[in-house]
């Protein structure tokens, strides 16, 4: 990691969760409650980010409840174990793993999780605070990205930022907050007509597509900023796997001024926002009077 | 060249007219009247005019109107447990409680009281984040005009691009969130954004929504662009009295612009024509039946 112009997602990671850890520290054993993970049937991927997870908030301090609900729940039944949850003060915040079993309402379920302990900030009206610039409780890797482009020293006000790619949980919420900062963004899809004519002209160009090598050094302006938040998996041609973004890192590392690597950029990153958030939601627990 | 004149004022008339006709349509076929509460709150001689008007047009159209005055002093939990019982009454599809409420009363608390699924002028913050991210909800009036005009001008709007001037959580916002939904790419741009003008010369579609008088001149726009002016500007004339202007500058955007809403008469008749439109929307989810074709985002 010698190289100045990579965005070292590690080092971010640990001091945020450094920073979550003095916030539990200071209760001074006070209570604060627990992480609920929830997976819906058995899936080797969610397996994955469920152990990363519990492994940012061992770092933090914080417990981490992994709950594996059987394949054959039901809506009605997932619903009511979540109001459960929003009742029971034991509960600091709730994570509801993705993909979930077809026969169950993923957009429903995140409606129930109650907004104060949201902390993947998934429930409309979490996304409804996001839009109006209220944003310390937002979607982990949009919070992600936004931190990386921090970290780089850039003032954010009045910076042309290009999102490319608006999905629900990254794009959008990141375009968002980064408007709420003062940056002028613009939000690309599959349906501009030229990615390039935006991408070049911007301080900052967020990436989040899911095309391996999309983004070449010809889209980028000398000096910008890149943030990749791709994760795909190639084959080379001696059959070995590995993982990379959606921008073709080496080649645009010599005309950008920064970029974050996969892996090892934003990745790190969204577990540590995700352990943020869930001091954010005790604070406003507390600020409400639910818990003391 | 000289803009086409959207005329939002003859554009108004049509959307209401179809309103009316789908209300015909709910009360032939199913009995059921669409209902529009709006709730009023002190004496504000503006609030006053628009609650009269929407009034009116909501029977003009055909729908069941729900004027609810209340005194300046009234309590919050007062217009709260009025809020709840519009909530749950099953005539009311629509319910608007007219900003701004007196100093005493917290604005944000009183509007998410509001059923979501009846929130007419679309501000409850679970329609604020359900638009956010692209799923089905109750829109925000004076963005949804705007781009039924758009889309009534060019038809499709995919992959143009489209610059939104200024971020107010009412306008700029949701006009950005609604352009996406219609895949133009989107650039909001503000009183921060460095260099405007290139920003907007960019564009194939400006909204300006900033409340700055004849802020945009012609040589911002790019020849052909359509221009949407959300503004409503009190200016001096030169010659003594006041007349309303909107945020581009009118004449030198003509010039240049492929077509151009005027102010007055264009956006702002749009506005309460769409109250009406959201209110059928509601009406008809409310009861399973099909979505107004053409009325919603």
């Amino acid at each position: 990691m010698g190289d100045h112009r990579l965005l070292n997602g590690k080092a971010v990671r640990v001091r945020i969760l450094n920073e979550v850890k003095a916030y539990v520290d200071s209760l001074r054993g006070g209570p604060i409650g627990r992480l609920v993970s929830i997976s819906i049937g058995d899936n080797p991927e969610v397996a994955v980010y469920v152990r990363n997870q519990a492994r940012g908030a061992a770092a933090a301090g914080l417990r981490f409840d992994q709950q594996l609900w059987g394949n054959e729940i039901t809506q009605e039944e997932c619903k009511r174990l979540i109001t459960e949850m929003n009742d029971d003060p034991d509960v600091l915040g709730i994570i509801l793993q993705r993909p979930v079993p077809d026969h169950i309402h993923v957009r429903s379920l995140q409606s129930a999780i109650h907004p104060l302990k949201d902390v993947e900030g998934m429930n409309p009206a979490s996304i409804g605070n996001i839009v109006y610039s209220d944003v310390a409780l937002a979607p982990c890797t949009a919070a992600a990205s936004v931190e990386l482009i921090k970290e780089t020293g850039l003032n954010l006000k009045g910076l042309e930022v290009v999102m490319i790619g608006h999905s629900e949980i990254v794009g959008k919420p990141a375009a968002m907050m980064l408007m709420a900062e003062g940056a002028t963004v613009t939000v690309c899809h599959h349906m501009t007509r030229s990615v390039a004519m935006h991408s070049r002209r911007a301080d900052v160009v967020i990436v989040a597509v899911g095309k391996a090598h999309l983004i070449g050094p010809e889209m980028i302006k000398p000096g910008a900023a890149v943030i990749d938040i791709g994760i795909n998996q190639i084959v080379a041609p001696d059959g070995s796997a590995r993982i990379v973004g959606d921008v073709a890192t080496d080649e645009v590392l010599d005309i950008a001024g920064w970029i974050t690597p996969v892996p090892g950029g934003v990745g790190p990153v969204t577990v540590a926002t995700l352990m943020r958030n869930a001091t954010v939601a005790h604070e406003r627990q507390l600020a409400v009077g639910w818990i003391s | 060249m000289t803009a086409q004149i959207i005329d939002g004022k003859a554009f108004a008339a049509t959307v209401r007219a179809q309103v009316k006709e789908q209300v015909a349509h709910l009360i032939a076929d199913h009995g059921i009247t669409p209902g529009l509460a709006v709730v009023l709150v002190g004496e504000d001689p503006a609030s006053q005019v628009y609650v009269r008007s929407k009034g009116k047009m909501t029977t003009e159209v055909g729908m069941a109107s729900f004027e609810h005055k209340l005194d300046v002093d009234t309590s919050e939990a007062e217009l709260l447990a009025l809020i709840e019982t519009l909530n749950n009454d099953p005539a009311v599809h629509g319910i608007l409680v007219q900003l701004p409420l007196p100093g005493h009363m917290n604005s944000d608390l009183v509007i998410n009281a509001i059923n979501p699924a009846k929130d007419a002028d679309g501000f409850h913050i679970s329609n604020v984040g359900l638009l956010g991210t692209g799923q089905k909800s109750m829109v925000p009036c004076t963005p949804l005009g705007c781009l039924m005009m758009l889309r009534d001008h060019h038809g499709s709007l995919s992959g143009m691009n489209a610059v939104v001037l200024g971020r107010s959580n009412i306008v700029g916002k949701p006009m950005a969130q609604l352009l996406l939904g219609d895949s133009c790419t989107v650039t909001i741009a503000h009183s921060r954004t460095k260099d405007l003008a290139a920003v907007v010369r960019g564009a194939d579609i400006v909204v300006a929504a900033v409340g700055r008088p004849q802020m945009v001149p012609g040589d911002w726009i790019k020849p052909g662009a359509t221009v949407i002016d959300v503004g409503i500007n009190r200016i001096d004339k030169p010659e003594g009295g006041t007349r309303l202007v909107g945020d581009v500058d009118f004449d030198s955007c003509a010039a240049v612009a492929g077509a151009i809403t005027p102010v007055p008469g264009g956006v702002g008749p749009m506005t309460i024509a769409c109250l009406l439109a959201n209110t059928l929307t509601a009406c008809c989810r409310a009861n399973g039946l099909q979505e107004p074709e053409g009325l919603t985002a």
